[in-house]
């Protein structure tokens, strides 16, 4: 390898370095700018089944999830009037400007779901969704549903 | 037998023969690929074979009084995306009023008979005049062209007193 050919490749390979990290750099400043995302003043997040009261005989049903006037696009994509669903089970709301915790009271459907099988102990349980934008913080207002209490039998 | 299907000229049998074999085999491999392509054609984008897109409300033969109705769309095993953004296993929902189901390989049209619910609607406020109506849900992708396999549902009727 001559010495020019050898100062080319290592000025190349700093480019890339430099490019490579403007891009991290530039990702960083776009989480640490995000604000709350807006909604509709008129959204309306619900449960469609089970009804609040609901005695459901089997430990695993469907979740059926109802939004008006806003809608869905998966979890990583920003856009207008839209969000995806969380489903709080036995928990009460987290906090408003933060990004939902992911854990079994903190189902996210992040691929853009609209249903959901889940599977409950026998007992009293509440469910609540919880609408999230792109970075699974609640909008600004908050799209949130009634808490339901359900039994499983 | 393979001169008889594809005559050529006889000069150099023995070539001609090995060369009637390859294309015989070409044009086999071919039908048997027209032959797995379903009749009815699909778009581009693949979609999870088990999405299933249905009528929440109303049911099949349900009589809606006055002629207003939230429509509910339900959706299985894939997600919603709004239109344009391309996003695996996603859609947004179509919904066809008093109409069959359009060409499956090409956009879907805009219609009054074709409503596109590209915000990533699940849900919509629809308004119809007295009479029968067929409703039927088409799934598609960010073009508003169907998937393959196409995700469709099962086309109802209501009636309107
Ligand atoms: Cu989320
Ligand atoms: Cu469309």
């Amino acid at each position: 390898m001559t010495a020019s050919l050898r100062k080319l490749l290592s000025a190349s390979w700093l480019c890339t370095a430099a490019i490579s990290l403007a891009a991290v750099l530039a990702t960083a400043t776009t989480v640490q700018a995000d604000d709350r995302s807006s909604a509709p003043a008129d959204a309306v997040v619900y449960i469609g089944w089970p009804n609040d009261g609901e005695v459901i005989n089997r430990r695993k049903f469907r979740v059926w999830f109802g939004l008006r006037n806003m809608g869905v696009v998966p979890a990583g994509t920003a856009f207008r009037d839209a969000g995806h669903h969380h489903l709080l089970i036995d928990t009460d709301l987290p906090e408003a400007d933060e990004e939902i915790p992911a854990d079994k009271h903190h189902r996210h459907f992040g691929a853009g779901q609209t249903e959901a099988v889940i599977e409950l102990e026998p007992g009293v349980h509440t469910l609540q969704l919880l609408m999230g934008d792109h970075n699974h913080v609640p909008h600004n207002p908050p799209v949130v549903s009634k808490k339901i209490t359900i039994t499983v039998k | 037998m393979f001169r008889f299907l594809f005559p050529g000229s006889s000069d150099n049998a023995d070539h001609q023969s090995v060369f009637d074999l390859k294309r015989l085999c070409s044009l086999t491999l071919l039908g048997a690929l027209v032959a797995v392509v379903p009749v009815t054609h699909a778009g581009d984008t693949p979609i999870t074979d088990d999405a299933l897109v249905y009528f929440i409300w109303p049911k099949d033969g349900a009589v809606i009084k006055g002629g207003k109705v939230w429509v509910r769309f339900g959706l299985r095993n894939a997600g919603i995306a709004p239109a344009g953004i391309d996003r695996e296993n996603t859609g947004h929902h179509h919904l066809l009023i008093d109409t069959e189901l359009p060409p499956l390989d090409e956009e879907i049209p805009a219609d009054r008979n074709h409503i596109h619910f590209g915000k990533g609607q699940s849900e919509a406020r629809i308004e119809l005049g007295p009479g029968k109506h067929t409703l039927q849900l088409l799934f598609a992708d960010h073009l508003h062209v169907p998937h393959n396999p196409v995700v469709k549902s099962k086309q109802i009727t209501i009636t309107v007193p």
